[in-house]
């Protein structure tokens, strides 16, 4: 089992309807995006940060290992914004000459990147709370519920129910080729992850054939109907959400009013 | 008084490939019995079933339910397999849902029940399968004997009249597979559901099974009680089945040993009482 999943199913949060879930993460991703404050982004991880490794019993060596992930990628993308090139070396902090011209960094474009990795880590979080916290299973309760076309939900069910499967299966394909010397050299990888493809793809075929037949077999009529789980659910968490995110805007207002609209 | 609940007459069924997988079966399983269908791989057990259902129709011949040809049309199908259902051998093919429960309601819920009554019947099934704590967990995290459970418990929860399983002890473990066997003879008892399996473990038919159905190469070769199935020392050895260990070893008792012992004793519990009694008759001498 996928970590990230196994802490969806483990977290204290769980049982929290779906949609309650939805709304406060996506409410916030939308205020961390649109407020473009350094202050906020950090507010924003730490709110979500707490939430899950508070409430939902995360554990916070867990969380700071998967903020890293996107954190490598950011610094990557982030660098090429922070790097200018200038005909004049007192606009930057620190440059090196290239080609009659200098490379650096200047403090605007410092301040720029900063904002952008920070904006871009407090939207990351809000999708670790949700996805810390809630099963798939749940997610898609949710979609459903928000009239999602129904194709789409079930495909998305599906997929994820078979993600495991597939990946055991290609786990013991692997395993078995391997015993056999199938990844002792290059040549050979090459080979054996070829025919490790085509045999999880004729297996995947096979497998929705069976599939198709045992849904048939249960009254299977071109729909995917189930019951729904039963959660908790209060006013409480919805007034939670609004509550803190209007106090991040009346936050982000007070604080373009003083800078007099600027930065 | 018709009690065969399912009936096969002169069944043939031909694959789209040419294959001919059934040559003229015709047999009876009688209503709130336990009945295994023995035969080695490839013997034709799991088209049959799928025949049960409507699954597959067959090339000739009929299949009767409750003393009626099956209707194909659709809401006969739908009827049809309500009341008969079938367990696959891969509870990977069968489990379609990430969530236990949601994959137990699905049946429930394509028979348009009121909602009440789909809660009622899933809690119900997980009860009697004895997975109510499996409820919340997600479906790729349980164990293979886990997920036979899970997939039976979702046929289970439709109520059907007739419940067909294909080889439920095939890859569980033996304490598995005798728990799987009781819980299986439980529902038969308790709730009168006609049990039929098939499978190649031929330890478990005399122990759990009333009658018995032997197949080779798509065909019916015996039929009868354990009993009378495994007196038939030379076919079930031509066509690469075996007797119980205890009936082999009655066997070697009685005729290379020359032991004065009824050999047509299949179970560890006859077999004790046969030798007790050949002691007690020993001692008197």
């Amino acid at each position: 089992m996928i970590s990230i999943d196994k802490y969806a199913y483990n977290s204290r949060l769980r049982r929290r309807d779906p949609m309650q879930k939805l709304v406060f993460a996506m409410m916030t991703l939308s205020v961390c995006i649109w407020a473009e404050k350094i202050i906020i982004s950090i507010a924003v991880i730490f709110i979500m940060g707490g939430m899950t490794v508070l409430k939902g019993g995360t554990l916070f060596p867990f969380f700071l290992r998967l903020l890293l992930v996107p954190m490598i990628f950011l610094l990557v993308g982030v660098f090429t914004i922070a790097v200018n090139i200038c005909e004049n070396q007192e606009m930057l902090l620190w440059a090196i000459p290239f080609a009659g011209k200098w490379i650096g960094f200047s403090d605007a474009s410092l301040v720029k990147s900063l904002k952008l990795f920070l904006r871009a880590l407090g939207a990351v979080s809000c999708l670790y709370f949700l996805s810390l916290n809630t099963p798939m299973v749940d997610l898609l309760a949710a979609f459903r519920r928000l009239g999602m076309p129904k194709v789409f939900v079930e495909l998305m069910e599906l997929v994820y129910r078979f993600i495991f499967s597939l990946m055991e299966t290609a786990d013991t394909i692997y395993n078995a080729q391997n015993c056999r010397l199938g990844y002792s050299s290059l040549c050979s990888s090459y080979r054996s992850l070829a025919i490790m493809a085509s045999m999880l793809f004729i297996k995947s075929y096979k497998q929705s054939k069976a599939l198709y037949t045992a849904l048939e077999a249960r009254g299977y009529e071109g729909e995917i109907n189930v019951l729904e789980e039963a959660y908790e659910s209060h006013w409480g968490w919805y007034i939670m959400a609004v509550a803190v995110n209007a106090l991040l805007v009346l936050f982000v207002i007070a604080l373009k009013s003083i800078t007099g609209g600027l930065s | 008084m018709n009690e065969n609940i399912l009936e096969t007459k002169d069944l043939h069924y031909i694959y789209a490939d040419g294959a001919v997988a059934l040559k003229g079966i015709s047999i009876g399983i009688k209503k709130g019995k336990c009945t295994a269908v023995l035969g080695a791989n490839g013997a034709g057990k799991s088209t049959m079933f799928l025949n049960f259902n409507g699954i597959y129709r067959p090339s000739s011949g009929q299949v009767l339910f409750n003393g009626k040809p099956i209707d194909y049309s659709r809401k006969g199908l739908k009827e049809l397999r309500r009341k008969i259902g079938m367990v696959f051998q891969d509870p990977d093919n069968q489990l379609f849902s990430a969530s236990v429960f949601q994959d137990i309601s699905f049946g429930v819920v394509n028979m348009k029940l009121p909602e009440k009554e789909c809660r009622r019947r899933v809690d119900n099934a997980m009860e009697q399968i004895g997975i109510t704590h499996l409820r919340d967990k997600p479906t790729h995290s349980l164990s293979f004997g886990q997920k036979k459970r899970v997939a039976i418990a979702g046929v289970l929860a439709m109520e059907p009249e007739v419940l067909v399983l294909d080889e439920p002890t095939a890859g569980l473990d033996p304490i598995g597979v005798s728990e799987l066997m009781k819980m299986l003879r439980q529902i038969q008892t308790t709730l009168g559901i006609t049990v039929v399996i098939s499978t190649h473990d031929i330890d478990i038919v005399p122990l759990y099974c009333d009658y018995v159905f032997v197949m080779y190469h798509g065909m019916m070769v015996l039929e009868g009680t354990p009993k009378q199935v495994f007196t038939q020392k030379e076919t079930i050895r031509d066509i690469n089945l075996r007797l119980p260990r205890i009936g082999h070893l009655m066997e070697i008792l009685k005729y290379k040993d020359d032991f004065d012992l009824d050999d047509s004793i299949n179970t560890i519990s006859e077999a004790r009482i046969a030798l007790k009694d050949w002691k007690a008759r020993y001692l008197k001498r």
